[in-house]
């Protein structure tokens, strides 16, 4: 006991002796697990660039992002919505003024699984088949099947846009199922054949079918010149705007070139510039 | 009750906690069994010669030589079925060849301007380039093989022209005639969907064999390398072979799925036998191996989880699981020690224990906001410190976690040893605190150890207490405990929700959790030891 005793202080004391990285070398980016793909590839690239800087990135979600940068926690917030307005006053009570940078665009697809026929509805369709009121494909001329709905746990950013878009602040039926992660619906819509979910755009693969909202294909084309219904933009928020030529002011600007909107992409959202 | 009856229910009771255990290793089997056996894959699978290109460039592992004589062996296989595409896509792909022609004309308007012509000689020549260019155009939009060799055989009348030498026109022949030799060979009615299909198996390859020779190198590195597992290369194979399209059965009806191959598609052309050829040589192309992958245990990892292995995450879950230790078994031997030997059972003690009790059943995230507020937001400012997350804070917040644990557990322990022990070296004259060190915290140890192994577990498999208190899904590996860490448990949870990843490298995420549950195991056998060997010390043997 006393052996395991000395071993952890000695390992303490060996930590704690590390430098403390210099501030203008390290980046802290915390917020939205929605935008983490994309700063975690943009950090992939920046590393190569520039070998000696530390970022780190912590994902808990766009609310816990733009806390910490209210607290100045962090250096950017990743954020998959806009702020709200009682974010913004309390960051303008502590002395912070976020600045947002639209770094791409993401399109809410409705999926399907792949065997089912129907392959468009209205925002007013998904809108009643969420608030109960459509329980069967036969309705909307697909097979005698009821309909299972999928949603996102309320906390979730894609929720919240869906919400918007969609349901318009009604409450969602009783019977959705909700389930926390893009991954889940897919995989839910995948292996349930009455099933509808929403999910991000980058989630779109040849084993679930997106289907047209409002006559509307969503596609890359469709979600960048904002046609497609339920699109979004995601945000980095600094505060302030960086300082020109700072690392925060690079990170920033990166979507802007044609690395980063090719990241953008690989990653399966939509670049908001044309390149 | 009779005998008979008594015996009847005593082996009834047996068999119950027979089946029982059955049940319970069933269950083990059943949860452990997938996680670890997929988690083994992340260790042990088949490579091919992509992942060995990945381990040279990423992480400088491999032999440099070998691998560029396999480059060169699957260079050349690979090189046949980029050619056969190319040719074909010559006849097929007709809106590139119109903007190349384009792009071919205005270079020549160029060209023309700057040569020293006469007015004259200069409309001529430019009305000239410009029906080649029209007649052509003309050809690719046509699906009429007679009229495409009208076109093509305008167009070569002027090969051999004296005005066109040494310019860009010279491309417009070669165009012309690769079009003409692919147009023989191609149903050109099929021309779209053969543009479609084979836009779709040039992605298939992309994945399957990595970017081509001589393209541009993508800008993330899950895309600058083609399937590095065996099994992955197979899967991309099967859908290259097969074309799966879901086909309607009659209104009102679910779609059903249908395989075609592709190879029947393109029955008659030049790419018919390619498909053969992929999947004769796919060996040869991939070089599959099988591999013992074991620094997946120290390599860092490229962001995102796509590529390497997890030592960062490994270091970081013992820094903290150690960490939290330090202060959780101190503080909860204390705590039990004044609870059970020296408090008076009064009333104040008594709601004590119900906070103790309570506390153990509160969810974990409420630790993590109360480590954010408490440590994060107040307890660094204090002391002058950044108020950022850190290993520090983490571990703190974990071992408040797990004290409630630990103190129920060293209470029970240090209460079942024999008042005898203490009575004796009281009457030797010992003091209280002489008593308890020597005399009842020995003799507590082993049931100790095992409040120690139940925390311990608790501590390193947590997500929620550390998620705004230190942990991060990117960075470096820290080099002091005043900056944030990668676990195990947080970069599992990570790379479920966050990104496509955990769908598409599903054993780097096994892999993650199973080293989780062998770290825990590992270090609860450490104290499972440590308390056999105690306990045996204790008993004389």
């Amino acid at each position: 006991m006393k052996k395991l005793i000395v071993c952890g202080l000695m390992m303490l004391a060996l930590v704690s002796t590390g430098k403390v990285t210099a501030a203008d070398k390290a980046l802290q980016i915390e917020g939205s697990t929605t935008v983490g793909p994309i700063a975690d590839a943009f950090t992939e690239s920046f590393n190569k660039t520039y070998p000696d800087i530390k970022i780190t990135v912590t994902k808990n979600g766009s609310g816990n992002g733009a806390a910490a940068l209210i607290d100045k926690r962090c250096d950017i917030a990743m954020m998959s919505r806009f702020m709200k307005l009682e974010e913004f006053t309390s960051a303008v009570d502590k002395g912070v003024m976020p600045v947002a940078h639209t770094i791409a665009m993401d399109g809410i697809c409705v999926i399907v699984h792949p065997s089912n026929p129907v392959t468009e509805l209205s925002v007013q369709q998904i809108h009643d088949i969420y608030i109960g009121k459509i329980k069967n494909w036969k309705e909307l001329g697909g097979p005698n099947m009821p309909v299972v709905v999928v949603s996102r746990d309320t906390s979730s950013g894609t929720y919240e846009t869906f919400d918007h878009f969609v349901m318009k602040k009604v409450k969602m039926d009783e019977s959705v199922e909700y389930v926390s992660s893009n991954p889940q619906v897919h995989s839910r819509v995948k292996t349930t054949l009455g099933a509808i979910g929403y999910v991000g755009i980058g989630f779109l693969d040849a084993e679930v079918k997106g289907l047209k909202v409002n006559g509307i294909m969503p596609s890359k084309e469709t979600v960048a010149n904002g046609t497609y219904p339920l699109s979004r933009p995601l945000f980095l928020f600094t505060n302030g705007y960086p300082e020109l030529g700072s690392l925060s002011y690079t990170f920033c600007t990166f979507y802007l070139s044609e690395k980063g909107q090719e990241i953008i992409e690989a990653k399966g959202f939509v670049p908001v510039t044309h390149y | 009750m009779k005998i008979t009856t008594r015996s009847h229910f005593d082996k009834i009771f047996t068999a119950v906690t027979w089946l029982t255990v059955l049940v319970i290793i069933t269950l083990l089997i059943m949860i452990l069994g997938p996680i670890l056996s997929k988690g083994t894959s992340a260790v042990i699978f088949r490579d091919t010669v992509e992942f060995r290109k990945m381990q040279i460039t990423l992480f400088r592992r491999g032999n440099e030589m070998k691998l560029s004589a396999e480059k060169k062996q699957t260079a050349a296989v690979r090189q046949k079925i980029y050619d056969t595409i190319d040719d074909f896509k010559k006849g097929i792909d007709t809106q590139s060849l119109t903007e190349q022609v384009r792009t071919i004309y205005r270079r020549c308007g160029q060209e023309l301007r700057r040569k020293d012509l006469t007015p004259q000689q200069y409309t001529d020549i430019r009305s000239t380039l410009k029906d080649i260019r029209d007649r052509l155009e003309i050809a690719f939009a046509s699906k009429d093989k007679a009229e495409i060799a009208e076109c093509v055989t305008y167009v070569m009348k002027f090969s051999g022209d004296e005005n066109f030498k040494g310019t860009s026109a010279e491309d417009f022949f070669v165009i012309a005639a690769d079009f003409q030799k692919a147009a023989k060979k191609t149903d050109l009615t099929k021309q779209h969907l053969y543009a479609e299909s084979v836009g779709q198996i040039e992605d298939l390859l992309t994945l399957l064999l990595g970017p081509r020779p001589g393209a541009a190198l993508p800008a993330t590195a899950m895309n600058q390398f083609g399937a590095t597992r065996w099994d992955l290369a197979q899967s991309i194979l099967d859908k290259i072979l097969w074309k799966e399209q879901w086909v309607s059965q009659g209104d009102g009806l679910p779609l059903v799925k249908t395989r075609t191959q592709r190879a029947e598609e393109f029955a008659g052309t030049e790419i018919e036998p390619l498909f053969g050829y992929i999947k004769d040589n796919l060996k040869t192309m991939m070089k599959p191996k099988l591999r013992f992958y074991w620094q997946y245990l120290i390599d860092d990892s490229t962001p995102g989880h796509y590529f390497g292995g997890i030592g960062p995450e490994i270091i970081g879950t013992l820094l903290l699981t150690l960490l939290s230790m330090l202060f959780v078994i101190p503080l909860g031997i204390i705590s039990a020690a004044y609870l059970t030997e020296f408090a008076s059972d009064n009333f104040i003690i008594k709601i004590i224990r119900v906070c103790i009790n309570s506390l153990a059943g509160v969810p974990s995230i409420i630790f993590g906001l109360f480590g954010l507020a408490f440590f994060v937001l107040f307890l660094l400012p204090a002391f002058g410190a950044a108020s950022k997350p850190c290993i520090f804070t983490a571990s703190l917040t974990l071992s408040i976690l797990a004290l409630p644990v630990m103190i129920r557990a060293s209470e029970e322990a240090i209460k079942t040893v024999p008042s005898t022990y203490k009575e004796a070296s009281l009457a030797l004259g010992a003091g209280k605190f002489r008593t308890f060190i020597s005399v009842t915290l020995p003799a507590a140890m082993p049931g100790i150890l095992t409040g120690v192994i139940l925390s311990l577990s608790r501590v390193a498999g947590e997500t929620a207490p550390i998620l705004f208190t230190g942990a991060i899904a990117l960075g470096p590996v820290p080099s002091s405990i005043f900056q944030s860490t990668r676990t195990l448990s947080y970069g599992s949870y990570d790379m479920a929700v966050g990104d496509r990843l955990a769908m598409m490298v599903p054993h780097n995420q096994y892999g993650m959790v199973a080293t989780l549950i062998i770290l825990v195991l590992c270090l609860n056998a450490i104290a499972i030891v440590l308390r056999t060997r105690l306990f045996k010390k204790l008993h004389g043997h």
